[in-house]
């Protein structure tokens, strides 16, 4: 049987990969890709939670965060698509509006 | 199942998540990033079937591969991504980002590693379970996630619609 370590530590690797590339890249459709990825990270140490304790609650979390991960991924691309289409910015360095 | 080939199974699907995860955030064009992004929700569904959460890996298909990779596809036809070629993909900093995410994970490690398990596993459950448990117990955050999903939709809406020309 596989420790609950192990499972851990997969999703402990999956969200410092969905860390940095939020935290490094300047594109922003692929920091919201990398916000999906650390909700994956997270949905897996849930789901590992609710098998090694024997209760479902876990699973229901999350039922809850895929929810509210879908509903952040729509806001988030309204967002960038007014963005790109009131000013054509793209990369997050050059969102300049607020200096001076 | 035989544990030798359930480590090596899991010993494949941690690879494979990490590989699939680094191309997401590596991969210079972004219609190659959403392709990784697909694969690594499907090995993620593979992984909720080792855990015993059938329902889970329905949901994570349909919501995710379904619906929230095709809403980022439509994102990305919609948008210009010509020009992506010609910037650069890394911010300055970029290898201070990546030495916070070293310091980050060595402690989430060390504080990980040997977690203590009891000795009983879930067992196989019918998703009626789930779903007596999500709408007797878990009824009132049921309730306020169906009003977050809905503010969710209009201001989506409101966002994504084109303003007059004198408002801009």
């Amino acid at each position: 049987m596989i420790p609950l370590g192990w499972y851990l530590t997969l999703s402990a690797t999956l969200f410092t990969i969905g860390l940095v590339g939020f935290i490094i890249r300047k594109d922003l459709i692929v920091m919201l890709m990398c916000l999906e990825i650390m909700f994956n990270a997270v949905n897996i140490a849930f789901a590992s939670f609710s098998y090694y304790n024997a209760s479902l609650t876990g699973q229901v979390f999350v039922l809850f965060t895929i929810a509210v991960a879908a509903s952040e991924a729509a806001i988030g691309l309204a967002i960038v698509l007014a963005l790109v289409r009131n000013t054509g910015i793209n990369h997050s360095d050059e969102i300049t509006q607020l200096r001076n | 199942m035989n544990p030798v080939v359930e480590q090596a199974f899991f010993t494949y699907f941690f690879i494979s998540l990490c590989i699939l995860s680094i191309g997401v955030i590596a991969s210079r064009n972004i219609i190659h990033s959403a392709f990784y992004l697909l694969i690594f929700l499907l090995h993620v569904a593979a992984v909720f079937l080792f855990l015993n959460a059938e329902f889970l890996m329905v949901i994570q298909i349909i919501v995710y591969v379904g619906g929230v990779l095709a809403l980022f596809i439509f994102a990305i036809m919609v948008m210009n991504i010509k020009e992506e070629l010609k910037h650069k993909r890394f911010v300055r900093f970029a290898l201070a980002g990546v030495l916070i995410g070293a310091v980050f994970f060595s402690g989430v490690y060390l504080f990980v590693k040997d977690a203590k398990i009891t000795e009983k596993n879930l067992p196989e459950v019918d998703v009626s379970l789930v779903g007596k448990l999500l709408y007797s117990y878990y009824l009132l955050p049921f309730e306020i996630l169906s009003i977050v999903l809905l503010v969710a939709l209009i201001g989506g809406i409101i966002l994504a619609k084109k303003l007059p020309r004198e408002d801009r």
